[in-house]
């Protein structure tokens, strides 16, 4: 059968398997190297500061403190003798909150979130968070921000 | 009149092998000559041979593609010079933006330069943008083209947006902070969106090396293939959109004005006073000079005036980027503006939601508006409905954008601009 004989709507071998392999093996080839281009875009390593880290002794920390670590952008609290860690990261856009009287006050776009961490006022869609406060075995503080808690959850020195 | 010396120069050179190898035609001098300038040469030949008077008139565009074009050109040429000592490295790049301030001579101005000419690129795409809703230029066949330039719109956006974080300065780098947390905010692939973005958590050297690469590398790239193809589909759909010719033949005739259909015939018809004498019935003109002319003269103009800001105001530059603090207030880039004082309000809905509807209803628009009447000319009363529409959505992105620059202080509260702001820093420690 030469290709002239081929114009009826009858399908070809050859039409058939353009259609399956032939198709079938492009998109395959295009989805995959897609999904290859986009996996090499997430990094699997990420040299960025830890998010379990250790703050310094519990005796450093006055009672009724509420002191902010720079590098890691939290609030560390203490109580007494209880010790409490919350997040200065504003849930809007990322911003760091600062501490005012009542609470906690986000310069960016003025969310306000209470003492509590739960937010009052502005665009921010969610309370800042409360991270896991432990002790490591050499007596200090080790805060894991990894691990969110709910805000009664205290550590007891 | 005798030739002058530049042109006896210029044909001495013409004249020799090699002038004659690159030049394949000379200066023209006859008609023929004017139209085979444009078609043989490369540069030129993306041109028609001919324009219409009217395409030539200010009014009809006021040149705002044009200028696009130009400023790109000059951030080109800026930007691959700035490339020369800027090291997209934490803790480097900074300090090579200082070295371009106080050390590299002329550096100051390049820098300058690239800002303002960015600054200026953003303003007149949005510009054009407007010219062609106005002037009803979207409609078929150029609904494609309309979606090109509006593809080269969010490149323009993209390409301003990555450049703006490589000083890493405060401003940059809270910007971009922001800029990533909206993105998170998209439905489903958010998180990992701006996980792949700033290639981490946070904003720092992953993410300076991938902004870096986007605004050198990537989106020039894609800007210059969308430019060409935008470019090649404004002469392949028949140049700039023009009004359709007036119905009444006699009567446009009487006023001694031809439609456009080519007859050649029409002496024989016209009952006017006034034969067509010296024009053809499109009212063209040869491109070369009328339309070089002018195009060289604008080019001069755009580049005087992004030379005169250059040199007499300086790009900002805060502090270097401290990840601690934020600035108050963190303001965005002021084209980002009017979107920071939506987010405000709610960041998926500000952030995500309107500017998405938005940019969806200006790709379907040439599709979903296809009535024919108005086109190619300024505010059609035809088009007075969709006119209106955009208007009030170009009100409310300039009233938004206004708020956000000049009535947000610190901690993003009302603040009138012509007060000193209240001591609003107090509660800060």
């Amino acid at each position: 059968m030469t290709p002239e004989e081929n114009n009826d709507h009858k399908t070809t071998r050859r039409g058939f398997l353009e259609l399956t392999l032939g198709w079938t093996t492009a998109t395959a080839a295009v989805a995959a190297s897609s999904a290859a281009a986009v996996r090499f875009l997430m990094p699997n390593v990420l040299y960025e500061p830890s998010a379990r880290f250790k703050a310094g002794k519990p005796d450093e920390f006055a009672d009724g403190s509420i002191t902010f670590l720079d590098a890691e952008r939290v609030f560390l609290l203490r109580k007494g003798n209880t010790f409490r860690c919350l997040s200065a990261v504003c849930t809007h856009l990322g911003c760091t909150v600062n501490e005012t009287k009542t609470g906690y006050h986000c310069p960016c776009h003025g969310s306000v979130f209470d003492e509590q961490g739960k937010n009052v006022s502005g665009p921010a869609p969610k309370p800042l968070s409360w991270f896991l406060v432990t002790l490591s075995p050499d007596g200090r503080i080790v805060i894991d921000k990894n691990q969110v808690v709910p805000a009664d959850k205290y550590l007891v020195i | 009149m005798k030739p002058s010396f530049l042109q006896r120069t210029w044909e001495g050179f013409r004249d020799t092998r090699v002038g004659r190898s690159i030049f394949r035609v000379g200066l023209p001098g006859s008609n023929l000559e004017q139209a085979r300038a444009m078609v043989s040469s490369f540069l030129l030949h993306m041109q028609p041979a001919k324009v219409s008077r009217r395409a030539l008139k200010p009014t009809t565009t006021l040149g705002l593609g044009l200028i696009s074009l130009f400023l790109l050109l000059i951030l080109v040429g800026t930007g691959v010079l700035l490339m020369f000592y800027y090291v997209p490295g934490t803790d480097q790049a900074y300090a090579t933006m200082k070295d371009l301030q106080y050390v590299v001579s002329a550096g100051l101005v390049v820098r300058n330069m690239h800002r303002w000419a960015a600054h200026l690129m953003v303003l007149f795409v949005m510009l054009h943008l407007c010219r062609v809703f106005f002037t009803g230029a979207y409609k078929a066949p150029r609904e494609f083209n309309w979606n090109v330039g509006l593809g080269l719109f969010l490149l323009t956006l993209g390409l301003s947006f990555t450049g703006y974080l490589l000083p890493w300065d405060q401003l940059a780098f809270w910007a971009i902070t922001v800029g990533a947390n909206i993105a998170s905010y998209a439905p489903i692939i958010g998180p990992k969106l701006k996980f792949m973005l700033l290639g981490g958590n946070v904003v720092g050297q992953s993410a300076l090396t991938r902004f870096y690469a986007l605004h050198v590398m990537v989106l020039p790239g894609i800007t210059f293939l969308l430019l060409g193809i935008h470019l090649w589909r404004v002469r392949k759909d028949g140049g700039l959109a023009a009004p359709e010719m007036p119905v009444d033949l006699t009567e446009s005739l009487e006023t001694g004005s031809v439609p456009s259909n080519k007859t050649y015939g029409l002496m024989e018809l016209a009952k006017g006073t006034s034969l067509q004498v010296g024009r053809d019935p499109e009212d063209e003109v040869f491109s070369w000079p009328h339309l070089i002319f002018r195009e060289l003269l604008l080019f001069l103009a755009v580049v005087a005036v992004v030379l005169f800001l250059a040199i007499f105001f300086n790009a900002p530059l805060e502090g270097i980027a401290n990840p601690i603090h934020p600035p108050n207030p963190a303001k965005a880039p002021w084209y980002f503006l009017g979107l920071q004082e939506l987010v405000s309000y709610s960041a998926f809905w500000g952030g995500v939601v309107v500017p998405g509807c938005l940019v969806t209803a200006l790709a379907l628009l040439p599709y979903l508006d296809r009535s024919r009447k108005g086109v190619g000319r300024w505010f059609a009363r035809e088009r007075a409905v969709a006119n209106t529409i955009f208007s009030l959505c170009l009100v409310a992105a300039i009233v938004f954008t206004l708020i956000g620059s000049f009535f947000r202080g610190p901690s993003w509260t009302w603040q009138v601009p012509w007060k000193t702001p209240a001591a609003a820093v107090s509660e800060e420690h």
